[in-house]
């Protein structure tokens, strides 16, 4: 199936180019890029797994998207408590928030890390 | 959750590939509906997966049949207020105590997501109708 070879060739390509942006200058914009592109490739490899012997990518792509969920969840979680604490709240948020800080930067740092080994153009 | 395997044999024709990929994601979106009934952190968190994969799918056959790509726009709008009705269940899950005003604030939030989550999927259920024929 000609259609279905040239979608999963330009979706890896995707992802190896999210991929690279991101270990090149990680941000948060640059990580939701590389993480909606792994998690769309890894649902196209897995909807055609009846028909596709590509279980090993299957699993490299998998392991991509999930090495950024905890960057993720910490800079979501922080940008939305800084939208939300209730003014007169705001001292009991400073220690969570700086909690954030630390736990986003050192996953971005991970999920760079782990990003780097990986190369999805081959 | 994992995603169900798609039955594919016997499959030679693009065609019938998206209707089964589809015929498949729908199912599953359909199985975990109680969720959104529930309101409950994971049975929403499951229901959202779900139509993640559903939604992908679409917007990938949709480049085959431009039908698909309404859906999957309706399907986007779902996704993005049961992620931040999620985001919300995050946030109140690690608040301190003593934070009740904005523990309020956020549970008020995340009601009002999950109502316009099951506000859109009343939409799609008839739009889906075509999906659930095979009509695709």
């Amino acid at each position: 199936m000609k259609w279905l070879t040239k979608t999963i060739r330009r979706e890896q390509r995707a992802l190896e180019r999210a991929r690279r942006r991101f270990v090149r200058k990680p941000n948060e914009r640059r990580l939701h890029d590389v993480r909606t592109t792994g998690r769309r490739f890894l649902s196209l490899l897995e909807d055609v797994a009846g028909i596709s012997e590509l279980e090993r990518l299957r699993r490299r792509v998998k392991r991509a998207a999930a090495a950024t969920d905890a960057a993720r969840d910490a800079t979501i979680i922080l940008r939305l408590l800084e939208s939300s604490v209730d003014g007169a709240e705001g001292s009991f948020a400073h220690p969570l928030l700086d909690r954030l800080c630390e736990q986003e930067r050192i996953a971005t740092r991970t999920a760079c890390k782990e990003l780097r080994r990986m190369r999805f153009d081959s | 959750m994992k995603a169900g395997r798609v039955d594919l044999d016997g499959v030679d024709d693009v065609r019938e590939l998206v209707e089964r990929v589809v015929a498949t994601r729908l199912r599953e979106a359909h199985a975990l509906t109680s969720g959104l009934d529930r309101r409950d952190k994971q049975g929403l968190h499951d229901f959202r997966i779900a139509c993640k994969r559903l939604r992908y799918a679409l917007e990938r056959f949709a480049a085959l049949d431009q039908s698909l790509e309404a859906i999957a726009e309706r399907l986007a709008a779902l996704q993005d207020a049961l992620g931040e009705a999620h985001d919300r269940d995050m946030l109140l899950a690690i608040l301190p105590a003593a934070m009740t005003a904005t523990q309020r604030r956020l549970r008020a939030d995340r009601e009002a997501c999950v109502d316009r989550a099951v506000a859109n999927w009343t939409e799609l259920k008839q739009l889906m109708q075509a999906l659930d024929s095979h009509q695709i």
